[in-house]
This record gives C-alpha cells, sequence and structure tokens, in this order.
C-alpha cells in the first residue's frame, strides 16, 4: 500500500494505491493523524487506486475519521469502485460518509 | 600430516614445482653443455680428421716427390746397372715411409737381349731385398702400376693391390713415367714406382689416433677400405658392403660423399667397435682417397653426463633439504590451525566453554584466533539472549493457547447441537487465522418455538479482536433473550458497544430468529456480508443486503428487522469473509461466485454436509496458503413440523 498526501486550497487529498490490510492499515491511521494534528479540516480520501480492503482497513478508515471529526473536521470519500465500493455498502460506511464520483466534486461542495 | 591437509598440499605443491624448476635446469643445461661440447667435439675431430689427412698427405706427397725427382735423374740414358741399384737401395734407405721402388723399362729398352728388365728393391724383414720383376708369368707391362702412368703419360696412384711380383704386400704404388730421346724424340722409357705398404699406412693411422678412442679408417676412391683397425675388412670390403652387411643406409650415403671427394660430419648409430658415433670426414685429393674419423658418442658425451650427474645429485641433496624444510614450516604454519580446529569442533558440539588455543603470533592464524574468540563470545551471548526470548515467546504462546481454548469454549461446539429436536438441523465451524480470532457464531433457544443464530465478524484479528468478540458475543445473548425483534437487539448492543469505543473497533453482524413451527424468519444485518440462501431443489440466492451500519461505531444507530419464510428443506448459509476473501498462492481470492457455485452442489446435503463440503473446496483452493483472515460458517436447514422422526 502506498498513500500520498496533496495539499488543495480547501483540504488535503490523500490518494491511497495496494492493498488496506491487517498490516498496511495502521500505516494509514498513523500517516492520517499527523496529518490531522498538523490542521487539516477538509480530508478527501481518493479510493480509486485501492484494490483491497480489509475489515483492519475499514477500522483504520473510522479511526481517522472519528479523529478528524473531533478537530471539528470532515472526511470525505471519492472514486470509489469495485470490491471497495461494495465493502463500503455492506458496511453501511457509505451512508455514514459522504462520497463522490471524483475528488474535484468533493473539495467543490 | 594429514593427506588432504594444508601441510601436505603445501609441501607437495611446494616440491612438485620445485622439482620441475629442478628438472628443467638439468634439462637445459643436459642441452647447453650437450651442445657446447659437440660442437667442440666437432671441432675437435674435423680438426683432427684435417690433421690427418695432412699428415697422410705430407707422407704421400714426400713419396710423390722422390719418386718425380728420380723420374728427371733417369732420363740420363748413360745409367749403369750398378747405378740404378744403388738409386733404388738409396731411396728405400733414405725414405723410411716408401716400401719399395722399382725402375721398369720398356720391353727391350734396357738391353737389347733382355725383354724385362725392372730392378726392384724392398723390405723384407727389417732389410732392403733386392730382386728382378718382370718374366712371363709376371709381365709387368700389363700391370696397372705400369700400364696405366705409361698409356697417360703422366703419374698416377694405383689402387691398392697384393703385390705378387716381389714385395708380397698389400700396397699402392705411386708411378711416374720417364722418358728418354730417341731418334730426337722424347718417349717414354720406362715407369718408376714408389709403393707405400697398406700395413705401414695402418701403423701410421693407429699412432695418430692412439690417444683417442675413436679410429681413423681409409677409403680408395672406389670405397674400398685401404685401412682400418678390422684388418680383415682391408681390400675385402668397401664402406658399401660393409653398410649393406650392418643394415646402415647411412653409412652408404656416408660413402658416396666420401668418394666424391667431400668433407663434413655426421652423427651415425650403432657402428661397430664403437657405438653412437659421430663420423668425420675428408679427402686426399691427390690420391682420390677418403679419410674418415670415428669417435664414440657416449665417451664424447661423457662430461656431459658426468656434469648432469653432478648437477642431479645436487639437485636431489636440495631437494630433500627443502623437502625437510617445507614440511616443517608447513606443520608449524599448521599446528595452531589443527588446535584451533580441535576446539571449534569441542564449540561445535555445544560446549561454548571450551578454551581456545592462545596463538601468539599476529599473523592471519592470530586473527582467525582472535575471531573464533570472538565468535565464542558472541554466540554465548546470542545463546543466553535466545533463551530468554525462547522462554518470553513459550509464555506468550501458551497464554494464547489458553485463550484460544477459552475462546473457543465460549462457542457451541457440540454437533448434533440439539439431537431432540427435528424441525431444523444446525451445524458451523471456526478457524481462526491466529491463536484467537475476532470471528464468532452462537445460536441458542429464545423459547421453545423461536431459535436465535447469528454470525458476526470483528475488525481485525488477534487479541484485540478476540476480546471484542468475547464482549459481543457476550451482549449479544443477554440482549436476545429479552425477545426483542433482532433489529432492536442489534440496535442496543451497538450502543453498549459504542460506548467508549475510542479504538474503533466495530464488529458486523447477522442475527436471524426463527420460528421452528412457521419457518418464519426474522432477521438484521449489520454490514455484515449477505448470507445464502439454498432452497430445496433450487439455486442457492444472495439474501439481499440492507447496507446498514456496522456495529460498534455510532451510538443510537437504526437497524431494520426483516422477514422471510424458509420452506422445510430450505438452508440458510452464513459466513464471514473470511470464506470469499480465502487466498491461494497467488493472492487470487476464494471469491462470491465459486461460493454460489460449490454452494449449488450442496442442493440435498445435511447442513454438516454443507459446512464439510464448502471448508474442502476452500482447501483445495488455497492450496496450503497461509490462511489471512479468520474463516466461519453457519449452516440453518429448516426441516419443517412435519419432518418427524
Amino acid at each position: 500500500m502506498e498513500i500520498t498526501f496533496e495539499n488543495r486550497e480547501t483540504g488535503t487529498l490523500v490518494l491511497v494505491t495496494g492493498r488496506m490490510d491487517a498490516v498496511t492499515a495502521p500505516q494509514f491511521e498513523k500517516d492520517c493523524v499527523a496529518v490531522i494534528e498538523a490542521g487539516a479540516k477538509l480530508m478527501v480520501v481518493d479510493l480509486s487506486q485501492l484494490d483491497y480492503i480489509s475489515s483492519a482497513g475499514l477500522r483504520s478508515i473510522l479511526a481517522s475519521a472519528k479523529k478528524i471529526k473531533s478537530t471539528g473536521g470532515t472526511m470525505k470519500f471519492c472514486g470509489l469502485s469495485g470490491m471497495v465500493e461494495e465493502v463500503f455498502q455492506v458496511s453501511g460506511l457509505g451512508t455514514m460518509f459522504a462520497t463522490t464520483a471524483t475528488a474535484d466534486e468533493a473539495f467543490g461542495a | 600430516m594429514k593427506l588432504n591437509g594444508i601441510a601436505f598440499r603445501l609441501a607437495s605443491l611446494t616440491l612438485l614445482i620445485s622439482t620441475l624448476i629442478l628438472a628443467a635446469i638439468v634439462g637445459y643445461n643436459y642441452t647447453v653443455s650437450r651442445d657446447i661440447i659437440v660442437e667442440l667435439a666437432e671441432d675437435k675431430g674435423t680438426l683432427l680428421a684435417g690433421s690427418t689427412s695432412e699428415r697422410i698427405s705430407g707422407v704421400l706427397n714426400s713419396v710423390q716427390k722422390v719418386a718425380d725427382s728420380i723420374s728427371f735423374s733417369l732420363e740420363d740414358g748413360s745409367l749403369s746397372e750398378k747405378r740404378l741399384n744403388e738409386l733404388g737401395k738409396r731411396v728405400l734407405s733414405e725414405n723410411p715411409e716408401i716400401f719399395g721402388t722399382a725402375i721398369a723399362f720398356e720391353p727391350y729398352g734396357f738391353k737389347y737381349d733382355s725383354e724385362y728388365y725392372a730392378p726392384y728393391h724392398y723390405r723384407s724383414q727389417n732389410r732392403i731385398s733386392f730382386t728382378h720383376l718382370g718374366g712371363p708369368d709376371y709381365q709387368y707391362f700389363f700391370m696397372d702400376w705400369y700400364q696405366l702412368p705409361r698409356e697417360l703419360e703422366r703419374a698416377i696412384w694405383t689402387e691398392p693391390y697384393f703385390d705378387e711380383g716381389g714385395g708380397h704386400e698389400l700396397m699402392a704404388t705411386y708411378s711416374v713415367p720417364f722418358y728418354r730421346t730417341k731418334n730426337g724424340l722424347k718417349v717414354v722409357a720406362g715407369v718408376i714406382t714408389a709403393d707405400i705398404s697398406l700395413t705401414w699406412m695402418q701403423k701410421l693411422l693407429a699412432e695418430i689416433s692412439n690417444q683417442e678412442s675413436g679410429y681413423v679408417f681409409m677409403l680408395s676412391r672406389y670405397g674400398t677400405y685401404i685401412a682400418h683397425p678390422d684388418s680383415s675388412l682391408i681390400m675385402n670390403e668397401t664402406i658399401f658392403t660393409s653398410a649393406k652387411t650392418m643394415n646402415q643406409p647411412r653409412l652408404r650415403e656416408i660413402g658416396r660423399r666420401m668418394v666424391t671427394g667431400q668433407s663434413d660430419v655426421e652423427e651415425v648409430e650403432n657402428l661397430p667397435l664403437t657405438g653412437d658415433s659421430f663420423l668425420y670426414f675428408t679427402s686426399l685429393p691427390k690420391q682420390q682417397w677418403s679419410i674418415g674419423v670415428v669417435f664414440p658418442k657416449a665417451d664424447m658425451l661423457a662430461d656431459v653426463a658426468r656434469l648432469n650427474r653432478e648437477v642431479a645429485t645436487l639437485g636431489a641433496v636440495g631437494f630433500v633439504a627443502l623437502a625437510l624444510l617445507v614440511i616443517y614450516l608447513a606443520n608449524k604454519i599448521t599446528h595452531p590451525l589443527r588446535n584451533l580446529t580441535a576446539s571449534a569442533n569441542e564449540m561445535a558440539s555445544g560446549n561454548l566453554d571450551t578454551e581456545l588455543p592462545e596463538v601468539r603470533s599476529n599473523d592471519e592464524v592470530g586473527e582467525l584466533a582472535t575471531s573464533f574468540q570472538t565468535m565464542k563470545e558472541s554466540l554465548k551471548s546470542y545463546i543466553s539472549n535466545l533463551t530468554e526470548t525462547t522462554a518470553a515467546k513459550e509464555r506468550i504462546e501458551s497464554e494464547l493457547r489458553i485463550a484460544h481454548d477459552i475462546q473457543m469454549s465460549i462457542l457451541p461446539k457440540l454437533f448434533p447441537a440439539f439431537p431432540e429436536r427435528n424441525e431444523f438441523d444446525i451445524h458451523a465451524s471456526i478457524e481462526p487465522a491466529k491463536e484467537v480470532g475476532g470471528d464468532l457464531y452462537d445460536f441458542f433457544f429464545l423459547d421453545d418455538e423461536h431459535f436465535c443464530f447469528l454470525v458476526g465478524d470483528v475488525s481485525g484479528k488477534g487479541v484485540p479482536a478476540a476480546f471484542f468478540m468475547a464482549v459481543t458475543k457476550t451482549l449479544l445473548k443477554v440482549v436476545a433473550e429479552r425477545g426483542l425483534d433482532p433489529g432492536e437487539v442489534m440496535a442496543k448492543v451497538n450502543n453498549d458497544l459504542a460506548e467508549d469505543n475510542d479504538a474503533c473497533m466495530f464488529v458486523t453482524l447477522f442475527l436471524a430468529v426463527i420460528h421452528i413451527e412457521t419457518g418464519e424468519v426474522k432477521y438484521a444485518n449489520a454490514g455484515h456480508n449477505p448470507p445464502l440462501l439454498l432452497p430445496k431443489n433450487k439455486d442457492s440466492e444472495w439474501i439481499p443486503p440492507l447496507n446498514e451500519l456496522v456495529a460498534g461505531i455510532m451510538e443510537d444507530t437504526e437497524y431494520t428487522t426483516k422477514s422471510m419464510t424458509m420452506e422445510p428443506g430450505d438452508t440458510l448459509f452464513i459466513y464471514t469473509d473470511g470464506v470469499t476473501e480465502a487466498m491461494d498462492n497467488d493472492k487470487n481470492l476464494y471469491s462470491e461466485e465459486r461460493l454460489l457455485e460449490v454452494m449449488n452442489e450442496c442442493s440435498g446435503l445435511s447442513a454438516k454436509s454443507i459446512v464439510r463440503t464448502i471448508d474442502k473446496s476452500i482447501k483445495t483452493f488455497t492450496g496450503g496458503a497461509e490462511q489471512s483472515d479468520d474463516i466461519t460458517m453457519l449452516a440453518m436447514q429448516f426441516l419443517g413440523k412435519s419432518n418427524e422422526k
């Protein structure tokens, strides 16, 4: 799994590539928390390059979302497709978070 | 010394190479010294052949001069018989090299009444004897020594012959015609001869070569032996016949060159008397004779052989000295290594307290000993660390094993679970990826008619998931037994779990309650992957997902209660994503499609068989790849009220 952060005008774009499983998920949480603590208020997580997400991955996302919520920020998701989209739907996370097709839409809204 | 040891190899290699070097030196020495000596010998032989030829020529020339000068004095026609005799006698007494001399006149040339007139002086038993040549049985006019010079009108050397006229000796004769004036014309009046005894010649040659190991021989113009140490050859054999007898074609070639007057040196193998030899030959042009000097090769190379023997002896002594030195040094170098090896073997067998031999030298062996010392210390500390770590690990593992047993014991494991009930058949299996896992299942009666069964999957794996699973399982049972709808049970449990859940752990749940008489099923789904319904004699189908949030995340989440009716023979198969996401060695997923396919083949099987079949299919698919997630399956088969046993 690879994570890249890109600072935009209104927030931070997080691009996640590869597999987010029990081994790699803690890295995602650690990196996100670091960005949140640095003051990010809007985080858009681009999952279009994510091939696989396990329940440990979902937990990392939920923990990061909880963290940004506690600082008054928002976490949005974009580019969901395939297996990841299915997991988001089945687990109900799709209804809990704002999801858009593209990152621009998420920042524009 | 071990055969494959360093000492042996070092010694043998050094000695082998020095032997080769020594052999090369001896070989080179032999070749060079042989060449030098052979060259010297050639010079010497050539010189000897030359000097012999000069001496012989000298003798023969003096013989010629004597005969030539007499031939002039004989032109005086007034010489008396007495004077002629004196002349002959004086020639012999003054010239020891001349065997005999004859003054032979033309028929009736000296006396009108005597056809033959040829006074002949010759040596016999150390005296000078005298005879008259000629007679009916010795018509000297037709002998070579007379006829050839007379006809050719010049001095000649005859071929060697055995004289039967007077001397009775093997000889060669120099004959000179002499002239007298008759009627104003100069005509041949006779022939003056000087004989050389071949026996005397042989003695002369023997004198020349007597200090050498070789010999000298002489050939006539046709290759006949004139002189040779083997007197039986003289006049009897030619060099060509003896070449044939000895089967020496080379000698024949040399003979051919000799009679054509060439000078050279040749090597000839296996000659009688001298063995392998050098043959120097040159010619006596006036006589058209040739001289050969033979030297045995062995004698000439004796010095080379002696030199080589001495060098080889010195080499052998040096070799032994070198061998002793090398063996001593090699042993001295490898001795500490052998000690070190013994200690290392001791260490290898586990005794790390063994004392390493003290190596004082500062060389590589010393460094090796120091390295061994360091390795010993490192090994000791490593092993002591390892022992501690292993003990700690074993403690944790043992605790985890106990935790595993506890976790398994809180799940219903006895099947068939309700042998007295024939309205339904239930079977479940769980296989954690680690010692403890986050999957759970449970089933229990709420009352006589309502039977609750559920499957859940806690996020993550291992000890944290196991704790969360235990809490969830306990809560579910307590709450479900209050007789609430599945949705209400889910909401209540979610609230309890979400409270103070800082780690954001969550659990997906599928919980169903069946009325075992009617087959009516009420169920709720908190983010769990959709179960499969395998209706009797029909293809299986997914229970549509409700897309409701996983439990434990957000308080006050509402959960829907859905209902459906199972017909007798229908089976509800609930599982965790460990089934569909089981991976083979190439990270391919088992997938929902495959599950559906296998499930369709399970039509008519019991709950236990369905679970077993799916499990077997998963095992076959993963092919021994490491299990990445907990795998849990629960099959609930409704048999109906009518199905009395």
